[in-house]
């Protein structure tokens, strides 16, 4: 297991020794900055809402007739029910609403739209890692050690997931700092309201990102996986790189064309976006979190299988 | 070589009935010979009859069809590990990481081979001469800078069978003077099995003890080296004043045929004994001699000679004479 970590520097050393990895940090923190700056810029100044209590109030009477007029979807209902509940625990505990661009609002418009960069930049550095090598023949040299194709591989996969994680964290204290700076540091205190089990809870903002990194990731996850299958199987890098996003990007029209078919939910990508379910917008009525991971868990092990065979099987003619 | 049959009980590296087939084509033909530790091995053979192949059966990077090889009695099909910590290789081109600098090229296979410190890169670094741009990235590397890499990783761990595919492509005559040198080196002192192979084979012949040669995935034969030169027989090369003249002396006087007869020369095939009685016999005819050379027949002549001439597309540069 030691030579483990030793390979996982190895390939940490190629990753971030190229320079697409400083291109890629630095495309990710200029599209924060330009975020910021044009939030900023672009949102008026609100003023403090003294009457926010009735806003809200009437706010809760519009959802409440919406929800008597839906009937089919549950989903629908959920998402209603929530707002009303966090609407209501506001009004009972007066927190008001946060008006305007806040440090940790920002934090989250950036973390609910940056993490598809981050997915396409870590299938670009998996995809690189695992079949770059073939294309300059440094292959030969590299296979040439005491050491199995298996690990060499499991190297390469590890690096490239820390890479997204390291992304991640950078993302995250850059946006905060950048929020701080912009919207000012008073609201880092301000709790986030959640609806979970019929219930409203105060939890802390770091968390709450944390989740929506998360929940993204499990999509990240899976297209890395995709990716790197892609690349052992080919050993062709632009192809597993074109062919990943092109499919991460194209999924939600696919799915929403399939959508009316029964068989769907079996669909990788239905299953990807795993918010669904803590939004309540999910994709059928007669999906879960639970059938959602399980589909997942048999997805992975089929890329895992067949990223695997290819690469340790295979000659190399490179 | 001094001690021969010392040096043959070590066998190093070992091919047993070794053939691989892709589709319906056989590349590699039961393939089996050995090579001992303490000598240069020279793998010959033209573009495309398996010579890379069988190389990249040794190292594990094609898997074979038919048979095994061992490296220091580990078989490569089932004790990888083992029998790849003996081997140190460079397969064609001395590919390497053109965006990290040379150092850090060689600390990245250091990393892959426990026990091997920042000591020992260094120490290699020093052997190939490098020490003053190993800081640099390889990409600003020389063919030549390259190819001393690529001996320098392939030293690193102190392997016990060193392979070298095309060793002396790039090298200016000092680094090849140097790089031979070397693996004699390696070879006599440290009792490494070097496997080299070339297309240069006037390189071939100053490098190596013996050689193998495949043609067509084929094994023709494995000899030393001065055996393979000399199977030629003795040529003798008189320069002389009149060619024509001088062969008719020969001729008439001791009943000897000349086998070439130009103006200026003539070539015998003779014993060494005669030599002075065919002198004696041109000087007696008042035939002018400026030179007497005895003409071994290079290893190309022999190896076109053996592989039946057919290799002529892959050597450039050969002499129509």
């Amino acid at each position: 297991m030691s030579h483990l970590v030793a390979l996982i520097q190895n390939e940490n050393m190629k990753i971030y020794r190229r320079n697409s990895a400083r291109v890629m940090l630095f495309i990710l923190l200029g599209l924060v900055l330009a975020a910021g700056l044009i939030i900023k810029f672009n949102t008026p100044e609100p003023k403090p809402d003294q009457n926010w209590k009735q806003q809200l109030q009437q706010d809760n009477r519009a959802l409440q007739q919406q929800m008597s007029q839906v009937k089919g979807s549950t989903s629908a209902r959920n998402y209603l029910k929530s707002t009303i509940a966090v609407n209501q625990y506001r009004i009972d505990h007066n927190l008001a609403p946060a008006r305007g661009e806040t440090l940790w609002k920002f934090v989250e418009d950036v973390a609910s739209n940056t993490v598809t960069v981050i997915s396409i930049f870590t299938i670009i550095v998996v995809a690189t890692s695992i079949a770059s090598e073939f294309d300059t023949g440094t292959i030969k040299l590299l296979l040439i050690r005491p050491i199995y194709r298996t690990e060499v591989l499991l190297s390469k996969y590890i690096a490239a997931l820390l890479f997204a994680v390291f992304s991640l964290i950078v993302l995250f204290l850059f946006s905060w700092l950048l929020g701080g700076i912009l919207f000012g540091f008073g609201g880092a205190t301000e709790v986030h309201l959640s609806y979970v089990d019929g219930a409203v809870r105060e939890t802390s903002w770091t968390l709450a990102i944390w989740k929506i990194y998360l929940l993204n990731g499990v999509s990240l996850f899976m297209m890395v996986t995709l990716a790197g299958a892609i690349a052992a199987l080919f050993r062709n890098g632009g192809l597993a790189i074109g062919l990943a996003i092109f499919l991460m990007m194209g999924s939600s029209i696919f799915v929403q064309l399939l959508s009316s078919y029964d068989w769907v939910k079996y669909v990788l990508f239905a299953n990807m976006d795993l918010t669904q379910y803590t939004t309540g917008l999910q994709l059928r009525d007669d999906m879960s979190l639970g059938f959602s991971l399980a589909v997942l868990a048999v997805y992975y092990v089929i890329f895992v299988i067949f990223g695997w065979l290819f690469y340790t099987k295979r000659d190399i003619k490179a | 070589m001094t001690n021969d049959a010392e040096i043959r009980k070590n066998i190093a590296v070992k091919l047993e009935h070794v053939t691989k087939r892709i589709g319906r084509k056989t590349i590699i033909d039961d393939l089996s010979f050995e090579i001992y530790g303490g000598e240069v091995f020279g793998f010959l053979g033209p573009n495309g009859a398996g010579k890379t192949t069988t190389i990249r059966m040794i190292v594990g990077l094609m898997r074979m069809t038919k048979g095994n090889i061992f490296i220091q009695g580990h078989s490569v099909k089932t004790e990888f590990k083992q029998a790849m910590r003996q081997v140190g290789a460079i397969v064609e081109n001395p590919e390497m990481y053109k965006f990290l600098t040379g150092y850090q090229n060689l600390l990245h296979y250091a990393r892959m081979i426990p026990g091997i410190g920042k000591e020992r890169i260094h120490e290699v670094i020093k052997r190939v001469g490098l020490e003053e741009r190993i800081h640099e990235k390889v990409k600003r590397y020389s063919l030549g800078m390259r190819q001393r890499l690529g001996v320098a990783q392939a030293m690193l761990h102190r392997p016990s069978v060193l392979i070298l595919d095309e060793p002396t492509n790039g090298l200016d005559p000092q680094g090849i003077h140097d790089l031979r040198n070397d693996l004699h080196r390696l070879a006599r002192e440290e009792g490494v099995a070097v496997i080299v192979s070339s297309h240069l084979l006037s390189e071939m012949e100053l490098m190596c003890d013996r050689i193998g040669i495949i043609q067509n995935g084929q094994l023709l034969g494995v000899e030393t080296v001065s055996d393979f030169v000399q199977n030629g027989g003795g040529k003798v090369r008189f320069s002389v004043d009149d060619g024509t003249s001088a062969a008719q002396v020969l001729k008439q006087n001791l009943a000897i045929e000349a086998s070439s007869i130009k103006p200026d020369a003539i070539e015998v095939t003779v014993e060494h004994d005669k030599i002075p009685v065919i002198v004696d016999a041109l000087v007696g005819s008042k035939v002018k001699i400026y030179g007497v050379v005895s003409v071994t027949q290079s290893l190309e002549e022999r190896f076109l000679e053996v592989t039946g001439g057919k290799a002529l597309v892959s050597f450039g540069r050969i002499d129509p004479e």
